[in-house]
């Protein structure tokens, strides 16, 4: 086992390469040092006000409180640093989990838990079947990062084309005015590409939200099981020439993991299976595109996980490319239970 | 000085187990003093390995400490007995991997701990296998085709 830190290297996650009990100690003292910086200093102030020796740069006003806001924030800190690496003294990973999952049994808490009591580490689909279907017993709800990919097309758009407006219309300024800045000259285009680019991204993404009518799945019954068939209901509204539509059944790990200060998500897809594809159809205003078909979830497919940093989630993928617009997918996440227990008899 | 030898065994042999079926386990630690061992902590647990941080989940749990076993230290052979849950199943996926174990963990003096645990498998999941993502520009090459435009 290493003993020395290396100088250059970055932490993973919660490996560690040193004693766990030198890391704790090192730990508490760091946060008890900290508690007392906080008291020992706030206590000083207070005194020194009570007995009218205070600093002229500490006296009653902006600094004085300043200062006694930061002594208050390193006592709360130290002294939770304290609590919190005390209970993780003695306490193993296992003896803190079954702690944890005590305080889960409890019947108020567990109503607001994410998992059901029956299938620990499934999450609920209380948020899937709370809306009816029209023609099915339910309408899966739509989850998609577009509305933050827009976003930020839209807040990167305004933010580049503002700055860029004003170097080209200072460079514009220049030539006018016969002495021209060729430097800036040469900076601002490919300030003035990018910012095409920006204006294109953008267009491009919000006609994808609203030039793209909404895509409709409903199911005839929820949570999926491994083995069972389900019907499914799809729809497609708007006004569009469409080369392919295709829904499919997927299902994806998701890891999250530290590396250094950063957290990162990373997803890998391990099943996919296509449900239905149609291709070269026209869909009108005032006629949706509508499917019915049969959805089989795979015998041994494993179920729905959720953890907090590892997940294993199922979704129907609608997946569509119309001319002149560029491919759109919508994911509506479904949750598959273990298969029911087989009884004795088989 | 020698490191104590923790053992574990599972009373069934079955593999793999079943939602609802009883594990029995027996579990003993030896080669250690008596007075040198403060607690003893059992438990039949699910973890996480793979590409994320790890995730645990404890089924079931039992510790024991010095002074509270009437008769017996705590190095005499003892059983556990729980029924499995439901999930999370044993999956051997590709970035993510769940397994399940029985645990024995030791407290002896001067902060030190040992540890043991036996694997075994709950349900039937075979292994995943990573599928390509289909590419954005895939579609394209049907443009040919597109007689409605």
């Amino acid at each position: 086992m290493a003993r020395l830190f290396r100088l250059w290297e970055k932490k993973r996650g919660d490996r560690s390469t040193g004693s766990k009990f030198v890391g704790g100690l090192g730990e508490g003292l760091f946060f008890g040092v900290l508690f007392l910086l906080g008291s020992l200093s706030l206590a000083y102030l207070v005194a020194a006000r009570l007995l009218g020796a205070m600093p002229p740069l500490y006296q009653p006003g902006f600094g004085f409180w300043l200062m006694v806001l930061v002594m208050i924030s390193f006592m709360l800190i130290g002294g939770t640093g304290v609590v919190y690496t005390v209970l993780q003294v003695g306490a193993s990973a296992e003896r803190r989990s079954a702690m944890a999952r005590r305080a889960a049994d409890i019947e108020l808490l567990s109503d607001a838990m994410p998992s059901r009591r029956e299938y620990p580490t499934v999450p609920r689909d209380t948020n899937l079947t709370n809306s009816p279907g029209i023609r099915l017993a339910y309408r899966l709800p739509v989850t998609h990062g577009g509305p933050w990919v827009l976003f930020a097309a839209t807040a990167f758009f305004l933010v580049w084309n503002g700055i860029a407006t004003v170097l080209v219309l200072v460079v514009f300024q220049s030539h006018l005015s016969e002495r021209p800045d060729w430097f800036l000259t040469v900076l601002v285009l490919p300030f003035a590409a990018i910012g095409i680019w920006a204006t294109y991204y953008f267009v491009q993404q919000l006609l994808l939200h609203t030039g793209i009518g909404p895509t409709t799945v409903e199911i005839s019954d929820h949570p999926l099981r491994p083995g069972e068939s389900y019907q499914l209901f799809v729809s497609q509204a708007g006004r569009l020439n469409v080369k392919s539509l295709e829904l499919s059944l997927v299902c994806e790990e998701e890891t999250t993991y530290r590396q250094g200060t950063d957290i990162r998500t990373e997803r890998c897809r391990v099943y996919c299976e296509s449900i239905f594809i149609e291709r070269d159809f026209q869909i009108d205003p005032g006629k949706a595109f509508e499917c019915s078909c049969d959805l089989r979830v795979p015998d041994h497919a494993m179920h729905s996980f959720q953890a907090s940093q590892n997940a294993v989630q199922w979704m129907l993928v609608a997946r569509g490319h119309a001319a002149s617009w560029p491919v759109f997918q919508r994911c509506f996440p479904v949750v598959v239970c273990p298969a029911e227990p087989r009884g004795e008899d088989g | 000085m020698m490191e104590p030898l923790l053992s574990i065994r599972l009373r069934d042999q079955r593999h793999p187990y079943q939602p609802g079926d009883a594990l029995e386990c027996a579990y003993q630690i030896d080669a250690v003093d008596a007075a040198d061992i403060q607690s003893i902590e059992a438990s039949v647990l699910w973890h996480t390995e793979g590409k994320g941080d790890e995730d645990l989940g404890v089924h079931y749990f039992e510790r024991l400490e010095q002074g509270e076993v009437d008769g017996q230290d705590l190095r005499a052979l003892r059983v556990l007995c729980t029924v499995l849950p439901n999930s999370p199943l044993t999956y051997p996926g590709v970035t993510l991997k769940i397994r399940w174990c029985v645990r024995v963990r030791a407290f002896l003096r001067r902060g030190k701990e040992v540890f043991f645990e036996q694997p075994f498998v709950l349900g039937s999941i075979p292994p995943a296998i990573p599928v390509l993502q289909p590419e954005p520009e895939s579609d394209s090459q049907d443009d040919e085709s597109d007689g409605m435009m």
